[in-house]
């Protein structure tokens, strides 16, 4: 009797703690950028609400180091269950089986929320290996007082461009036609796409194959050469991040950017237009942007897939994914949300109308860190007049065919 | 005391001494011979000497130098740079404190550590924009100063982002130097120069015949810390170029992180750890040389 006692004892503790028992799920999210620590705890805090048998374990980590943090930590065999990644980084990872594919977990409706480009820039082989989260286009801001007072029209093509840049360009009084990047960083790479993408250039094309030192590329790295001499001194040293810095300065005419600098800039005093960036002379197309979005993904050493996703889900809602665009400033990814009022302001408007003239930063791209290394190695020898841009493509195409093996 | 006394007392030191460096050496070691990447844990090949003949014969960007020996060149050049100027300037103005001209000595003392107070990262970005062509208080003095007519761009050339990179690695590290120097002169007796100002020594002298020779030990020791700490720089670079403009800036420590973390199909754990034993080989090669030469010095 007395050891039937001790067995149901056990039999109840054990039955007690598996219902009250708390699952835990690891979530790896940026800071910086905009990306703060409060926001996102906020979100796990919800979830918790509502699930509360559930831990959410944020780990958080800057932007800079988030790449090594992800391999690191899947290296250790610790990787967290959900990740929150740029989506460039989805071939390296999937390749390697870090990352697992979301199809079967993506519903239709899920499907139906985002434009087709968006689920462009999480595809890989065939399959969805991201939700996206935070997306981005880019325009031209441009400063209209230099516009009026230099007698410049908005550019429609890459000749009006150049003449634009060069009739504001008056560096002894520190004013400068165009502001651009060339610091050793993915934003750099990601500004010459913008003419790369514009000349209808790509860095693969649809079939894998490397064409960045194509014509459409040669052309694009030239322009991108020719602008510079109308940029601020050194270019080199400037990420794009810092260029708002010039252009609230009032120092620069024009730039490419996010819409939230835009509205900083307008609220330090500066008279802020915008136009899309125009198509190069190989192009079809009257307009470019490269479309870039962060995604979150689930770790392959998951234990708790099921639970990744419906957090996965939870925070690529609708409404936590408009909460999520308005306080950041973000490009809406989902179709619906262009709808709300916010979106309908004159500064939102060409970010939104570029979306359609947009094409993914880093499709078909197997390692993208190797191949920005190759393509950063290209632009700084053009710029500095080490190469001519053909040589320079040239080089970096050799390397990112070995990548693309 | 007991006998086992100074065993006991050392054994933290041995505990961390085996736990956090030579474990992790041994691991490193070991990573050499195989191939493997942080992406994959589960994939481990051994290559045997594959990884240490890949450091010779990989070439990336420079088609005339293997891109292990680049950055190894780079490295020497911009180490020996830098710890030269830190030796220099770090004599010369460690003398200048123990100087008994100097009014506000204990002000000067506590201004020259500030460099070394603050922590490198932040520094380093204070410098990148110390030295900004367009928003940086250098270039704002040189052309008010009207030595320049356009802003310099410091970051912007191989070679002027190289000499950069090594003047702020430099300011960084002669505080040290200067404090650590200035404690081997505080113990020079006075009486040494007052025998040769008697015997009709100039300062020039003096500084040659007795200071250089009485801080010798010092400047040895510190010489050999501050050349195994600038090889193993790394933020003040990256932070600064991130290796750039091309490679100019890349020395080998971050050469290394790039092959372990960044471009992981032409590299990886193996080769990066390949690339890591060499350097440990090369400063324990010039620890051993500068020991010996101080312990020559010692038995003089």
């Amino acid at each position: 009797m007395k050891k039937l006692g001790i067995v149901l004892m056990v039999l109840i503790l054990a039955f007690s703690v598996e219902v009250f028992a708390t699952r835990t799920l690891r979530v790896l999210m940026p800071i910086g950028g905009g990306y703060t620590i409060e926001d996102q705890e906020a979100i796990a805090k919800e979830f918790e609400q509502t699930h509360p048998d559930v831990k959410i374990q944020m780990e958080f980590v800057g932007w800079g180091d988030l790449w090594n943090k992800i391999i690191t930590s899947i290296g250790a065999g610790a990787a967290p269950d959900v990740m929150y990644i740029g989506s460039r980084w989805i071939p390296a990872l999937a390749d390697m089986g870090a990352i697992i594919p979301l199809d079967k977990y993506i519903t239709p409706e899920k499907r139906a929320l985002y434009y087709k480009t968006v689920w462009d820039t999480v595809t890989y082989k065939g399959h969805v290996w991201g939700v996206v989260r935070a997306m981005s286009t880019k325009v031209f801001i441009y400063n209209k007082d230099l516009f009026n007072k230099y007698g410049v029209k908005i550019p429609k093509n890459w000749d009006e461009l150049l003449a634009a840049a060069k009739k504001i360009y008056h560096p002894a009084e520190g004013i400068y036609g165009i502001a651009m990047a060339g610091k050793k960083f993915v934003s750099t790479v990601t500004q010459f796409q913008q003419y790369l993408y514009a000349n209808d250039g790509r860095i693969v094309d649809e079939n894998g194959k490397v064409v960045i030192n194509d014509k459409k590329a040669v052309r694009a790295l030239e322009f991108y050469k020719d602008l510079s001499e109308y940029a601020q001194p050194g270019i080199i040293e400037w990420k794009r991040e810092d260029l708002i810095k010039l252009f609230e300065a009032g120092k620069v005419g024009m730039y490419i950017d996010h819409v939230h600098n835009a509205r900083r800039a307008m609220e330090k005093g500066i008279n802020v237009g915008f136009f899309l960036i125009p198509g190069g002379p190989d192009s079809s197309k009257p307009y470019s942007t490269v479309i870039v979005t962060d995604c979150i993904s689930i770790s392959s050493q998951s234990k708790n897939v099921d639970l990744a996703v419906e957090f996965m889900n939870y925070m690529t809602s609708f409404e936590k994914q408009k909460e999520w665009d308005l306080k950041l400033g973000f490009v809406p990814p989902m179709i619906k949300e262009k709808d709300l009022p916010e979106f309908q302001k004159w500064y939102w408007k060409p970010y939104i109308e570029a979306i359609k003239y947009g094409y993914p930063e880093a499709v078909g791209i197997k390692d993208w860190e190797g191949t920005q290394e190759a393509i950063l190695d290209a632009i700084h020898s053009v710029l500095l007049g080490y190469s001519d841009p053909q040589t320079a493509l040239d080089r970096a195409a050799r390397i990112i065919e070995i990548l693309q093996k | 005391m007991r006998k086992s006394t100074p065993y006991v007392l050392t054994l933290p030191l041995i505990a961390a001494f085996l736990i956090f460096l030579l474990y992790p050496l041994y691991k490193v070691f070991m990573d050499s011979f195989y191939q493997a990447s942080f992406l994959n844990p589960f994939y481990r090949k051994f290559v045997g000497l594959d990884n240490y003949k890949w450091l010779f014969t990989f070439k990336l960007f420079n088609p005339k130098m293997s891109y292990f020996l680049s950055a190894f060149w780079k490295s020497l050049v911009w180490v020996s740079g830098s710890v030269g100027i830190k030796v220099v300037l770090g004599v010369l103005g460690a003398s200048l404190l123990n100087s008994r001209y100097l009014a506000g000595k204990k002000v000067y003392r506590t201004l020259v550590i500030i460099p070394w107070a603050i922590p490198w990262a932040m520094a380093s970005m204070m410098w990148a924009w110390t030295l900004n062509s367009e928003f940086g208080v250098v270039n704002s003095i040189l052309m008010n100063l009207h030595i320049v007519n356009r802003p310099v761009t410091f970051l912007s050339y191989p070679t002027t982002a190289f000499l950069t990179t090594m003047v702020v690695d430099a300011w960084m590290g002669l505080p040290f130097m200067i404090i650590m120097i200035l404690s081997g002169l505080q113990t020079i007796p006075e009486s040494l120069y007052e025998a040769a100002t008697i015997d009709g020594a100039g300062d020039v002298k003096k500084f040659f015949y007795i200071t250089i020779p009485m801080i010798k030990p010092v400047l040895l020791t510190v010489t050999l810390l501050s050349t195994v700490w600038t090889f193993n720089s790394f933020d003040i670079i990256w932070i600064l170029t991130q290796g750039g403009p091309m490679s100019a800036t890349e020395t080998l420590p971050v050469a290394i992180y790039k092959v372990a973390f960044l471009m992981i199909r032409f590299g990886g754990i193996g080769k990066a750890s390949a690339m890591t034993i060499f350097q440990v080989a090369v400063v324990t090669l010039i620890s051993v040389f500068y020991i010996r030469t101080l312990r020559k010095g010692a038995e003089l």
